[in-house]
């Protein structure tokens, strides 16, 4: 035990404390993780390596294999954005599976029933910046109003997200089973119409369903990052999010902010709602898109709230899900291996203390808070 | 002491490694080669949910199970956990040369055409898939509702002590729940014909509320006990299973529909007095067998219906109503005994 009090020889290596934070430890999170659950697969009579094998090759092993995986990173970098941008400005927005399905039901909407409305055809480009656009905007709104109740009347946007969560998926229910339900004779399901081939955001090769929604996503990430660090708005987000009275005592409009920053997050949730409808299933139907939201609110940890990150940690996560098909067809590996990983992620990215103990990591001191108190 | 922690992290993982080291081949190595004509392949995809989940996916795996054992087929499954996952799915078994794939479920329809079309040496089975159109190499599975309908109905009308009978159902405009009722009716009347049945079809709702109102299949439940009637049949979804808990509430006897509900309505196994069952598992293992024999029907198969054990009431039941629908389901099998009860209902 002594050895600890001396300085080490081992310890002259050292990276930008910056790197470390958000690099090194949640690296060392997910390795972590991969050892804990290889060891859960071991002990229940697996073997470790062909499930991780087999999850490399279903993410990755060919290009098909790989065009999956950008179809299910897409609404995870979105989301994921999403919910870190909710941080950025000291926001917790729990709410992207509802803002996410109301994206998804606006989108489906102006994709099946405007032309009719209109009684005209709507040119291609247009109808789908109509159909994305009303996605992005039914879920801003529906984020900007638990934004609107924190800044004026101090109510927690953690409690209202999760209530507006259910205020948005049962009326997405009751929306899908009554109003918008496909009236096709044979169709038994809540599902709304198919969108008209105009509303299509096509896949990029036409024979895999990569689509050009996920290079929109790297392009909302690239925004996302020049929004909140070349900006002023940006700055007064992140001043908002880091210190709320300096913030008002450097003269930043915080209720404006507040505001801005859930419309911002819920038009990214939104997006992840409209892309999975415009460029994937055409149309919307309930079970589709489910928990993404929820996903989100991890990938934005693991990433450290920085777009890249969310980025980074959606491919992972895409890759797991997309991988865990292969794994369990190779070795009979139950998939829900893939949750007790993405879980152990979680926890230790979020318990990051730990990871600093086991790799003897020292703590810079500095500390994240997902969300602030009440009040104003 | 961190230093420590690294290091049994360390010896752990190496003994993790050294386990699986000792391990018999991993089944990747083993993997048999389906492309291979003498090798009979079976591949099943779940809809979103669990192969164990007591229901449609697991009885229709037990049916592929038997395949593996009495026709020595190779047989996996794949757990879909997202809807978007559906055509990846049956699309690793069909390159990896599976002669057949068994999709289960309605929300697998669509996904399963494609492959089939896409995969024409691929033989799919649709289970509870009705096909409009004849695609050659796919097979949906069906089920004759009447059958089963008809065979509670005749237990019911066997174990009725006041002499009424209950039905809560969903909407008749659905042509399998009107052949659940119908036939309830006519396999009543068939043992007794002077029993009073109480069909109540829920079609005072849209199609979106007709299979998801508990609250209504309940209470429509209990106000027929109170009025006398001693059995009740719930059949559509959530509708139905409501019906069951209003029969556990009153104490009277339950009977499910579709698969074995005394596993998917724990709430009223004390009072469940059977379930008409679609017999997905005989379905599937003759459909796998037609497939391995080359005589593969394309279009619609109709599968044989049943009706589940009695389980915690089986002391209840006499011995020689246990034989009666013994001898019922054989005449209704072997076609000696019919229901006439239409397909749709009449105009």
């Amino acid at each position: 035990m002594s050895e600890e009090q001396g300085p080490k020889k081992t310890r002259s290596f050292k990276l930008p404390p910056q790197l470390v934070n958000t690099g090194l430890v949640p690296l060392l999170a997910v390795l972590t993780s991969m050892v804990v659950g290889g060891l859960i697969i071991a002990a229940a009579g697996g073997n470790p390596f062909a499930a991780y094998a087999g999850l490399f090759e279903g993410a990755f092993g060919s290009l098909n294999a790989l065009s999956e995986t950008t179809v299910w990173a897409s609404p995870y970098i979105f989301a994921g954005l999403a919910v870190a941008v909710g941080f950025k400005g000291g926001l917790f927005n729990i709410g992207a599976e509802g803002q996410l399905a109301f994206g998804a039901v606006a989108a489906a909407w102006i994709g099946y029933a405007l032309p009719g409305m209109l009684g005209a055809d709507i040119p291609a480009v247009l109808h789908v910046i109509l159909a994305v656009g009303g996605g992005m905007l039914a879920g801003g709104i529906w984020a900007a109003i638990p934004g609107f109740l924190k800044a004026y009347t101090g109510g927690h946007e953690v409690i209202n997200t999760i209530m507006m969560n259910y205020i948005a998926l049962n009326l997405t229910s009751f929306l899908l089973n009554g109003p918008m339900k496909d009236p096709n004779p044979m169709n038994v399901v809540a599902r709304t119409p198919l969108i008209v081939e105009s509303a299509h955001l096509p896949p990029v090769f036409p024979e895999f369903r990569f689509h050009w929604g996920f290079i929109l996503a790297i392009g909302m990430a690239v925004l996302v990052w020049w929004l909140l660090w070349k900006t002023t708005l940006g700055f007064e987000i992140r001043t908002t999010g880091a210190n709320l009275d300096a913030a008002r005592y450097a003269g930043v409009n915080v209720k404006r902010t507040i505001i801005v920053t859930m419309l911002f997050s819920g038009i990214l949730a939104g997006m992840a709602g409209a892309i999975e409808v415009t460029a994937l299933n055409y149309r919307h139907e309930l079970g589709f898109a489910v928990g993404y939201g929820f996903d989100a609110i991890a990938i934005a940890l693991l990433g450290k709230n920085h777009p890249a990150g969310v980025v980074l940690a959606s491919l992972l996560f895409a890759a797991m899900r997309n991988g865990a098909t292969r794994m369990q067809f190779l070795t009979q590996i139950p998939v829900d291996v893939i949750s007790v990983i993405q879980a152990l992620i979680l926890l230790f990215v979020a318990a990051d203390t730990v990871v600093r103990y086991i790799y003897r990591i020292r703590s810079r001191d500095e500390r994240f808070s997902l969300t602030r108190g009440w009040g104003k | 002491m961190s230093k420590k922690l690294s290091l049994l992290l360390a010896v752990v993982l190496l003994a993790s490694m050294a386990l699986t080291a000792c391990q018999p081949a991993a089944s990747g190595d083993t993997k048999p080669d389906c492309s291979k004509a003498e090798t009979f392949c079976v591949g099943l995809v779940t809809d979103v949910g669990k192969i164990d989940d007591k229901s449609f996916n697991q009885s229709t795996w037990e049916g592929v199970k038997q395949a593996e054992k009495d026709l020595g087929a190779v047989v996996q499954y794949i757990e879909t956990t997202d809807s978007k996952d559906y055509d990846k799915n049956i699309s690793t078994f069909a390159e990896a040369k599976y002669d057949v794939i068994v999709t289960v479920g309605f929300a697998l329809g669509e996904a399963t055409i494609a492959a089939a079309q896409k995969y024409p040496e691929v033989k799919f089975i649709g289970v509870d898939q009705f096909q409009g159109e004849t695609i050659a190499n796919l097979a949906g599975l069906n089920f004759p509702e009447d059958h089963a309908g008809f065979l509670v109905g005749a237990l019911a009308a066997q174990m009725t002590k006041t002499g009424k009978l209950g039905a809560v159902l969903g909407t008749d405009a659905v042509p399998p729940v009107w052949r659940f009722g119908e036939g309830y009716r006519a396999g009543a009347l068939y043992i007794k014909p002077d029993v009073e049945i109480n069909v109540v079809y829920h079609n005072d709702v849209g199609f979106d509320k007709t299979f998801s109102d508990p609250e209504w299949g309940k209470t429509t439940a209990i106000s027929m006990i109170d009025k006398g009637v001693d059995i009740v049949f719930g059949a559509g979804g959530k509708t139905g299973n409501g019906a069951l808990l209003g029969a556990a509430e009153k104490g009277v006897y339950a009977i499910g529909v579709d698969t074995d509900q005394y596993f998917t309505v724990p709430e009223a196994q004390k009072v469940l007095l059977s379930s008409a069952m679609k017999l997905l598992t005989p379905g599937t293992f003759d459909l796998i067998k037609l497939a391995k024999d080359g005589k593969f029907p394309g279009g619609n198969y109709m599968g044989k219906a049943g009706y589940a054990p009695f389980h915690d009431v089986d002391s209840q039941v006499p011995a020689e109503v246990k034989a009666k629908m013994e001898e019922i389901a054989k005449a209704l099998a072997d076609g000696t005994l019919q229901t006439n009860v239409p397909p749709t209902k009449p105009q």
